[in-house]
């Protein structure tokens, strides 16, 4: 199945939804309306000191802005369009457009919602539910999402944020206040990129598959409400053009959320087949040339704490919240080889963010962070990179 | 083919889901106080997990009516639960329900404390001596702490202290308020 014919399966949903007027439920308690706009933004200040351009030229104070309207259709009481687009200025002042996703819900029953089209793939909690910036308490990424919207020289490991396929997702009571969630699946999956021993598993999924076997993946979670919610994710898809080297991950999300305070992490892990070749030298003195297949692994864990002043019972206080995230990351990767995933990433890279968030409303607060990162590039051809950075961040969800 | 393969499974998992969830839903007033206060209950566990729960007032009910389906699929809710959920939203959205200071109670009988607290869904968010959800604080020693007028003030304009509260406005009158405020200051 191709992207292709899952657009068209959603273009025929749409249309033969629109053919029928939205009707009024009688369930709901609400008016029934048909299109809502929401989404969100940001204005990013970055300071870097020790930030140089290729040219070795300070570059050195950086300004993002960002734009994400977010696009819902109602079309029936049982169907339901979503579409989040995102204009965003970068530090080079160039203008990007994302589709970040354009899916259609269909609410089966009562407990299970069959998602077609393109979706954050429910793989952990930042890259589905925590990434936008209202709602990220930080002004940066956990240093494992480095790659997407983050920063950086902590090169991410992985890429796994959003993809086209079906999604099937399933709420399962236990209990009073235990509950099961699942989701499971199929996308079109990683691509392989240019570049030597198999280039790299490129995430990228605007350009279609390249291969006939499609990325499969879910997220099993306990969640025992309001507290607690432990979840893993599984993803596993070929990559490479000929179907034969795969890209596998997981990642075992956590979650405590108080009435005052929150705990949350993610501990991942994954993989990826690459190819290699080497001239083997025989005990005749002749040589011959090997191929062989290599697993290269890339792991890492972010945890983060956030506490409310509001607490402390001071009405000067209540707007005001503390953050603290700490991210580690190794890899396989350890600079003396030019590969595409090892991006601009070290063997071992570390990472701590101290911030102070100053709410301005439920969905809009002015962040102010400092970052260090430190990144062990042992055999690197270049020499370890200091990377150090002050954030102010206006965000809002609206 | 081996797509059938990989989506049996699902299929699988689907049905047996369908037969052990009921469809019928029955429509219920935003005036059913039970299910106004579940679905406060609801909120209160589910609407601050990902970002700080966003209040009622920030949208219409007709915007809330799409939104909702959106956040049902994030949240993993069934569907009777965003149902409650909307309900408990409408409440504090419904000019008939919400009985501010300009609309006539002389034609309706005062409720007493407790009603209100039920009726309001406020232990879906509070504990009320004893009972109740741990979205907000604890409300039995606040009167005391606090003041009656503090109360009264939150209750007339939740955001007065706070700008990212959760607490929902009610406009409710000036009778409602006091009311509220002896129920929570007796033991
Ligand atoms: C599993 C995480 C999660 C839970 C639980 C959750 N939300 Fe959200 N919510 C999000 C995300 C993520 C967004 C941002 C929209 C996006 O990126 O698609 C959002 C956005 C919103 C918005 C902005 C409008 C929109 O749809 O974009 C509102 C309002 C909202 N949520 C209300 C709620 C309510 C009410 C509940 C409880 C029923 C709830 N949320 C529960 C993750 C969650
Ligand atoms: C949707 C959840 C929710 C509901 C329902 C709710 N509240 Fe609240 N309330 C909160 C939250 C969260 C806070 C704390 C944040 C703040 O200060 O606004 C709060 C704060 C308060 C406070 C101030 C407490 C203090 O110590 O500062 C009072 C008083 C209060 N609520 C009374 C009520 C009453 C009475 C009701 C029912 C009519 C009610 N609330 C319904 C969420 C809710």
């Amino acid at each position: 199945m191709k992207t292709k014919y899952l657009y068209k399966a959603v273009t025929t949903a749409l249309l033969l939804s629109s053919a029928s007027v939205a009707y009024a439920s009688d369930a709901s308690t609400l008016d029934v309306g048909r299109l809502a706009i929401s989404g969100y933004g940001d204005v990013g200040y970055t300071y870097q000191p020790n930030k140089k351009d290729a040219d070795g030229n300070d570059i050195q104070n950086n300004v993002v802005a960002r734009f994400i309207p977010i696009f819902l259709f109602q079309m029936s009481e049982k169907i339901h369009i979503e579409a989040e687009l995102e204009f965003a200025v970068d530090e080079n002042g160039e203008t990007e457009t994302v589709l970040e996703y354009a899916n259609m819900h269909y609410f089966f029953n009562d407990n299970t919602i069959i998602t077609a089209g393109r979706f954050l793939l429910p793989f952990g909690q930042f890259g589905a539910n925590l990434h936008p910036s209202w709602i990220n308490k930080a002004a940066s990424n956990p240093g494992i999402y480095g790659g997407h919207g983050g920063n950086g020289s902590m090169g991410g490991v992985t890429g796994i944020m959003n993809d086209t396929g079906v999604n099937i997702s399933n709420t399962w009571s236990l209990g009073d206040a235990g509950k099961l969630f699942t989701d499971f699946y199929v996308v079109s999956g990683p691509r392989q990129e240019a570049g030597d021993h198999g280039g790299g598993v490129d995430m990228d999924v605007k350009k279609g598959d390249n291969n006939d076997s499609m990325a499969l993946g879910g997220r099993v979670a306990y969640a025992f409400l309001p507290q607690w919610e432990i979840g893993l994710s599984y993803y596993s898809g070929a990559y490479s053009n000929d179907g034969e080297l795969d890209y596998t991950a997981y990642t075992i999300d956590f979650n405590w959320i108080g009435s005052y305070a929150t705990v949350r992490g993610e501990i991942f892990g994954s993989t990826a087949g690459t190819e290699w070749e080497e001239e083997v030298e025989l005990p005749d003195g002749s040589e011959v040339h090997e191929e062989f297949l290599q697993d290269l692994n890339k792991n890492g864990f972010y945890v983060q704490g956030t506490w409310q002043a509001r607490q402390l019972g001071k009405a000067w206080l209540n707007p005001i919240e503390l953050v603290l995230r700490y991210s580690k990351t190794a890899s396989d990767f350890d600079g003396s080889i030019s590969h595409v995933l090892e991006e601009d990433g070290g063997r071992m890279g570390s990472r701590i963010y101290y911030g102070i968030n100053y709410w301005l409303e439920p969905s809009a607060v002015l962040k102010f962070g400092a970052e260090s990162t430190s990144i062990d590039n042992e055999a690197a051809s270049h020499d370890p990179i200091a990377d150090d950075r002050i954030f102010l961040q206006l965000a809002f969800g609206f | 083919m081996k797509l059938i393969k990989l989506v049996l499974p699902f299929i699988i998992i689907t049905v047996s889901a369908l037969t052990l969830s009921t469809f019928s839903v029955s429509a219920q007033a935003a005036s059913d106080g039970s299910l106004v206060a579940k679905g406060a209950k609801l909120y209160s566990e589910n609407c601050g997990r990902c970002h700080n729960p966003r209040p009622a007032e920030e949208y219409t009910k007709r915007e809330w009516s799409v939104v909702m389906p959106h956040m049902r699929a994030k949240a993993h809710m069934t569907g009777k639960e965003a149902l409650a959920v909307e309900a408990f939203l409408a409440s504090t959205l419904t000019a008939d329900i919400r009985d501010d200071d300009h609309s006539s109670t002389q034609d309706k009988p005062q409720r007493t404390g407790e009603e209100l607290v039920t009726v309001f869904g406020c232990q879906g968010c509070h504990i009320i001596k004893g009972e109740g959800g741990t979205l907000g604080p604890q409300l039995d020693t606040t009167v005391a702490d606090k003041g009656v007028k503090f109360v009264i003030r939150k209750l007339l304009e939740p955001t007065f202290n706070n700008a990212a509260s959760a607490m929902p406005r009610y406009p409710m009158s000036t009778a409602d308020k006091q009311a509220i405020v002896d129920y929570l200051k007796s033991e």
